[in-house]
Formats: C-alpha cells, structure tokens, sequence
C-alpha cells in the first residue's frame, strides 16, 4: 500500500543527505517498526510520508497513487494519513473530545465516531477536559483517538513513548497496539528502541545515517543481521577480529566480517562440552556484580579485552570461555 | 538510476527545476508581493536617484551637507555615551543590588520611552529658558539666574539622550536577569570581586544585547525632527523637510533620504559585525534569575540615587513641566476641538495598528506556508522599514504616489470623472506609511508567541485534513492572540507618537494630537502644547507598565 523509491532529503541544500535513497514496501495492515539512534533520519522519513516535508529525489506513493515526487506533491491535509507526534501536539485550546473531532469531516453523525474513539482508547468519561488536565499517558491515548478518528489508512506512531517512563512505557505500548490491533490499520511506528520494536512489529527496518540497512522479519532481525551495526543493535556484539581469531584458534574467512555476541559467550564451559567449538583463556580484571548476574571484563593473553556475563558466583583469575561455531554472525562488510 | 550526490550536473539543474516547480505556490507569491509591497518606497528613493540631484543639491553640499553629517556624528557619538551610560550602569544596579524602591525602579526606568523625545525637548526648554521654571525658582530663592543655553547641539544630544536609554536598559537587563546567574556564581566562587566581574566578565558577555539597545537608540536620534527642529540643530531629517517643504526640491529629499539610508545600514552592518564577532550568550536552558547582592545601608541609598536621577531627568521633571503648563493652559487648548482631535489621533492610531498587524500576520503566515526556503529569508526583508527614519519613508511614498494620482486622475478624467488626489495626501498613504515604518513593532512580538507554539501543532491539524488558512483561524490564531493583542498595543502607541512621517504624509484638514504639541511649539506656544503631550504620554504610559510585566514574565 505504501511504496517508497529511491527517496533522498538534504537540509542544506545536498550538501549532506538527512535520507539517501530509501526503498522499501508496506504491505496493507503490517506492523512496520523503524529503528535506528537520533539523527538517523527516522523523523525525517516520517514528516515525508505525512506531506510535512518535500523530497529531493524519489517517489513516495499510498495505495497506488504518487503523493510526492520531483515534480507532485500533495499537501498532507489531502493525504489521509494519521500521524501521532512525539510530543502529542494536542490543541491545547479544545476540549478532548473536540480535538478527536477536529479531522472529522465527512461522517454524518461525527460526535458519536469520535466518542467511539474516546471509548476505544478508554477514555469515554473525559471528553470535556483539556489536554492539560491529563496525564503524559491519557494524552498520548487521545493523540491516538484523534489520528484514528478520521479512519486513515496509514497511521504513523513518531516515537510516541519517549516521552515516558520505563514502567508507563511498556503498559502503553501493549495498550496502545491493542487499540491498534482492533481497527487493522496499517502501521507505521517510529523509535529507537529495540525492545519496543521487537514487541509490535512484524517487519523492522533499520535506518543508519540516512539509509536503510536492513528490513525484515523481527525473528530474522537477530539471527541474520547484515551489519555489524544491526547486530549490536539487538544486544551487545564483539568483532571476531584478527586477534581474537588467533585468540581462539579459529580461522575464518578473510573476506568476510564476523562477530559473535557477547551473551553467546560461555564462561568456564564444561571441559569436554561439545557446545563450544573454540575456547580460550582470559584474565579476569574486574567483576561488576549486577544483581543475580555478574559482569566480567577480561583480558585475553593477545591483549584483547572482552566483556561476558555470567550467573557463577565462583571466579577464579583465570578462566576459560568459549562459543559454538554456529553463533558465529558473519557479514560482507 | 540518477541518485543523490550525482556528479551530473544538467541532471541536477533539472531537478532543481522540477521542484522548484513543485514548490512554488500562491503562498511564495503573496509573499514576495507584500514584501515588494512594503519595500517599495525604498525602492523608489534607489530608483529616484538615477533622475540626478536638484538645483540647490551642490549649495547643499557646499554649505549645509557639512553641517548636517557632523551634526548627525556628533549626535551619534554623545548619545551613545550618555545613553550607554545610564542604561548599562541602571540595568546593572537594577539587576544585581537589593535597594529601596528596586521593584518600582525597574519599571519607572521604562517610563522615558513613553514621551516621545521632542516633548521631552519642550519640556526642557520651558526649565531652561529666560522666565522658565528655574529662572522663577532662582528669583524665588532671590539667586541670581545663571542661564544654561541648552538650545543648541549638546542641549539635544542630552534630550534625545535621557528619552532614549530605556532602550539600552531594557535589552542590558534582560541579558543580566536571565543569563548571568550561572557566570556571576563561577566568579564569586573564584573568589573575583564586584567590579572586576562587572568589567572584566558581564560587561563583555551583555555586549551583543547592549548594542542591539544602542543601535535602536541610534536609529531614532537619526529619526528625530521634532527636538532638532525645536533646537535648530541641522540633521539630515530637517534637511529633508527643508528640502521638501520650503525648497520644494523632492530630487535633493530623495538624496539626502539616500545619504541617510547608507549612514543606517553602516548602523546595520555595525551590530550584525558585533553580534557575530562574540556569539557566546549562554544556552537558554540557563533559567535561574540572578542572586541580588544586599549592600550595606548608606550604600543601597547611594545606589538608589544613582538609578532615580534618569527617572528623575527622563521623566519626573519633563512630566511635572508640563502639568504646570498645562494648568497654565488649560482654558485655552482644551476645548471641542481639542477633543476632536485627540479622537482623530486615537482613530488614526487603532486603524493604523490593526492594518500593520495584519500585514505582519499575512507577512508571518505566508512565508512560513511557502515551501520555498529563500522565501522565508525575503520576509524579514520586509521588516526593514523600522530603520528607515519616518521623513525618509514619507519622501518614498510622496513622490510615487503623487504619479500614480497624476495617472489616476487622467484616466478619470477621461470618463468624465474629476477625482481629485486619491491616495497622496488622504488616509491611505498615511496608514501604508505607518504599516512601512511600524512593522516589525508588531512583527516582532508576533513571531516569537508564534514560535512557541510548536510546529507540531499546526502540522497535526493538516495531517487531520484541515488546510493552511482553517489551521490559521481554529489552531494557530487562538494560541498566539496575546501577541496579536500586544502588537496592536505598541504599534499603537507608536503612531500616537509619531511625528516627521505624520507631518510630511498627513491630509491638510486632519491633526493628531503629535502634529497638535508640534504646531504649538513652533508657532511659539510651546506651553499650550503641553496638554496634547500629556495626552500622548498618558495613552502610552498604561501599555509601558502592561509591557514591563510581559517582560518580567519572561
């Protein structure tokens, strides 16, 4: 339904790309989630999409038709997609329920959509308070009754629990995709956190300094990362450098990159534990006790140092760790 | 596939077409035309040069051109002396000492900027003058009079002086409340003492916010008419009426308008060089309001002496002046008339505001709807005009119009209609003057109330469905109405104020009560024009104080 070609965005006039030549599909009613850090052009990609923003290059087209081009562009009021901001944007000057009213337009009997919306979000008894009088989370629900008032077809979520704290954080989210669940609506959610992405989306795409580098199946996303970049993304990740290689005696291929993650270390594996494939020892330098587990920085005989986890309360200095050859992720980079 | 960063170059010449082609709309277009619109007697004064200087235009050189820029240095100089000295060291004793009377000073030092300077210069010609206020307190005293001539060079450089620092106060004080705490802590605790924190330390930091003050002042010392025409002091601004009224040489107005524009923009250039030389004011993050020192007793009564004598000087003693003069003549000025007047000067002033904040509106919105990025640079073009001094203004509205009304009343003519001057010498010209000179007074506290709604405000009601002009009026509008409202206050009161541009662009049968106070002086009545002063300054005073507050807030 959504398609984006080769779309590229400079804010100082080409002389660095806030997006280079994004590609990517939306299929109707998928869960799109796009990750990456602050100023890796997610907004960016987003106010695109929603018309608040003109591209330099390429195409972005909704269920067939070009709404912004090199020589189109249909201003987002003719758009009818809904957007939920970061910072919620409710008209501070209207009542709940009049904001949820505000993009209704063609429906005969609108106070009962948006009172439906009210319901949906849970917040049916609100509707004559203002925005002020609520919560960071009761805010953020009407922001989402107000973007699905009008029945878009798309809806994008730009970072909407950023703002919140971890606990509030997780509730909403769950909450706020089962809302989005119920009405099928084809989204597209905005963050940096992996954790949120991994919990609603079926497809990940992953934007680094403007370009996407990979976009897939949240499950793939972990298993088969194509950079180094994505990998650590979803836990800490240590390159399999030269020295490491030698480290552990494993050679591998030259042309290729590779890593392993830190928690596909074991530390003091069984001495004939066919689980791992190389081992090697290391210097313990410090132990960091984080609750139940205890964090390890070692020291490789190679000079190399490393950072493992591990659940055993008895560290001698020296000790054995090790992975299987089948964690090993490797990259053409 | 073409991608970014493509070397090809005809390739990305298209494509810069292609999109300024898309991106162009009616929005860019309006824009351009109100800002064309309002920079257009600038524009004729550039153009009326090529027509070559007036007959008078080498005696002017010769004998007065002299007069008129050594006049204008001089007054530039000893203004910017007196004035930074007075609203730098008041700012600072305001900002940093606990005295008596603090809180009431910080707004009384306001209060100048509600008298427009030439009052103030009746004023002190009335205390100093043979028979004046203090020539009757000397006899009184039974003191021989020593008269002090003030009508003269130094007398206007002190009159324009003790009116204008309010404007160095201002923006020196904002600087030291909001931004100075953290700095001023560091250095106490590197155990470094007042003065050499004053001087070495916040003296340099406020610079930028000092010079903007200082350069505001300058702008109206080169505005004056009223005060140099009372002193006989030749500017260039008597020079251009000079020129116009009794020379009736517009070529030599539009010289001397250009001369003065070049003198302003060195202005200009002058705080832009000095802003950019020394961009470190501190993030705005910076909230805490500065920590006041307690001095010792004899001490805090020293340093409220020092910040009354400019309240004292700018506006107690002219003030007090003229109620005097004002019971003196009362019977004789304030009649039917005068009323008519004052409600002429009201009406003039309110329509003026209202059609100069719409023009800021327009000016605000369409810009900010054009998707073109130069565009949105061209506004602040049109924002120019509070440089311009009003004589100059008025010289590059008169002459255009007057063609135009020539050609107006030919093509009536021709259907038999006899029109009459249509816009030179009515109204319109009057009120597209004020909206030239007075726009960035409303475009100024505009912009920033609407800079603090968030984009993302307006942006979620288009994404709703709803376009730019419905946004406007539901969204945009309701949120910024206390600017909106504070614009048309303070344009307001600067029409009520205004003198050289009303004078020049004002139809014959129509006063204000600016124009009124003018006459009076100098038909020799200058204790009958008390009373249309006191008008003006009582209209101005109540929004001064409201302002203050405003600024507080912040």
């Amino acid at each position: 339904m959504l398609a984006i070609k080769s779309l590229s965005k400079s804010f100082d006039k080409g002389k660095s790309y806030a997006l280079e030549n994004v590609t990517f599909d939306l299929k109707a009613g998928d869960v799109c989630a796009i990750v990456g850090e602050s100023g890796s052009g997610k907004t960016t990609l987003v106010r695109l999409i929603a018309g608040l923003e003109r591209p330099d290059h390429g195409s972005i087209s909704l269920d067939g038709n070009i709404i912004a081009s090199m020589d189109k562009f249909v201003q987002p009021e003719k758009r009818k997609i809904g957007l939920v901001f970061q910072e919620y944007a409710l008209f501070p000057h209207l009542t709940i329920l009049d904001n949820v009213l505000y993009g209704i337009f063609k429906l005969k009997n609108k106070k009962a959509r948006a009172q439906e919306m009210l319901d949906l979000v849970g917040l049916g008894e609100m509707g004559k308070r203002y925005p002020h009088q609520l919560s960071g989370g009761q805010q953020q629900r009407v922001a989402l009754a107000r973007a699905l008032a009008p029945g878009p077809s798309l809806l994008i979520l730009d970072e909407p629990f950023s703002n919140l704290d971890a606990m509030l954080r997780m509730q909403l989210r769950n909450e706020v995709f089962d809302i989005i669940k119920k009405t099928g609506v084809t989204v597209l959610f905005v963050t940096h956190d992996t954790q949120d992405a991994l919990s609603v989306a079926d497809e990940i795409l992953i934007l680094q300094n403007g370009k996407v580098v990979q976009k897939d199946a949240a499950a793939n996303l972990y298993v088969k990362p194509n950079t180094l970049y994505v990998a650590s993304l979803f836990g800490n990740t240590v390159q399999i450098n030269k020295n490491l290689q030698s480290a552990f005696h494993c050679p591998l291929n030259e042309e290729c990159c590779h890593a392993i993650r830190n928690e596909k270390i074991k530390v003091n594996p069984a001495a004939l534990d066919s689980d791992c494939d190389y081992i090697t020892h290391a210097k313990v330098i410090k132990k960091i006790v984080l609750g139940d587990s205890i964090q390890l920085l070692l020291k490789l005989d190679s000079g190399e140092q490393l950072t493992v986890m591990t659940q055993d309360k008895n560290i001698e200095d020296t000790i054995t760790i090790g992975f299987n050859s089948k964690d090993i992720l490797e990259f053409n980079e | 596939m073409k991608q970014a960063g493509s070397n090809d170059q005809a390739f990305a010449f298209k494509s810069r077409v292609k999109r300024f082609l898309r991106d162009a709309n009616k929005w860019s277009v309006f824009t351009l035309t109100i800002v064309l619109f309002l920079a257009l007697p600038i524009i004729f004064i550039g153009v009326e040069l090529f027509s070559g200087p007036g007959e008078t235009w080498s005696h002017i050189v010769k004998y007065l051109l002299p007069d008129y820029i050594w006049n204008s240095l001089y007054l530039v100089f000893f203004c910017s002396l007196i004035v930074l000295l007075l609203g730098v060291s008041s700012a600072w004793f305001v900002s940093r000492y606990e005295f008596p009377f603090r809180k009431q000073m910080e707004w009384l030092l306001i209060l100048p900027l509600a008298i427009p300077s030439y009052i103030v210069g009746y004023a002190y010609a009335g205390i100093f003058d043979y028979g004046g206020t203090l020539d009757l307190i000397f006899r009184e005293l039974n003191f021989e009079f020593i008269r002090i001539d003030i009508m003269n060079r130094a007398g206007l450089a002190f009159v324009l002086s003790i009116s204008l620092f309010p404007y160095v106060y201002v923006s020196a004080r904002a600087f030291f409340l909001n931004q100075a705490n953290n700095l001023l802590e560091a250095s106490n605790m590197l155990g470094v003492g007042e003065r050499k924190t004053f001087f070495k330390l916040m003296l340099p930091l406020a610079r930028p916010a000092i010079v903007a003050g200082l350069v505001l002042v300058l702008m109206e010392v080169l505005n004056d008419y009223g005060a140099a025409k009372y002193y006989g002091v030749n500017t260039f601004t008597t020079g251009i009426f000079r020129s116009w009224f009794s020379l009736e040489e517009p070529e030599t107005a539009v010289y001397l308008s250009a001369l003065l524009i070049i003198i302003i923009f060195a202005l200009i250039l002058f705080e832009k060089w000095q802003v950019r030389k020394i961009k470190f004011t501190s993030s705005k993050t910076n909230n805490k309001q500065i920590q006041r020192k307690e001095p010792k007793k004899s001490r805090k009564w020293l340093i409220f002496s020092l910040v009354f004598i400019p309240v004292f000087l700018g506006f107690v003693l002219p003030v007090a002046q003229l109620i005097y003069w004002s019971f003196l003549t009362a019977s004789t000025v304030f009649d039917i008339q005068f009323i008519f007047i004052s409600l002429q000067s009201f009406g003039i002033a309110i329509t003026s505001a209202i059609i100069t904040v719409f023009f800021a509106l327009l000016l605000i919105y369409f810009s900010k709807w054009s998707a073109l990025r130069f565009i949105k640079n061209i506004a602040r073009v049109g924002v120019l005009g509070y440089a311009i001094p009003g004589a100059v203004i008025a010289i590059g509205i008169m002459i255009p119009t007057l063609a135009l009304d020539k050609w107006l009343i030919g093509v009536l003519a021709n259907f038999g209609i006899d029109s009459g001057l249509i816009i030179n010498g009515t109204l319109i010209a009057l009120f597209y003057a004020y909206a030239v000179r007075f726009l960035a007074v409303a475009y100024n506290p505009i912009e920033s109330t609407a800079l603090k709604v968030d984009n993302s405000i307006p942006d979620s009601s288009k994404v709703l469905g709803v376009g730019n002009l419905k946004t406007f009026f539901k969204i945009e509008f309701p949120l910024i109405k206390t600017g909106v409202f504070s614009a048309v206050i303070l344009v307001f009161i600067d029409v009520m104020k205004e003198l050289p541009l009303t004078l020049i662009l004002k139809p014959y049968h129509i006063d204000t009560l600016a124009v009124k106070a003018y006459e009076y002086a100098s038909d020799e009545m200058v204790m009958e024009a008390a009373i249309p002063s006191l008008f003006i300054i009582f209209t101005a005073m109540i929004p001064v104080i409201f302002l203050n507050k405003l600024l507080i807030k912040k």
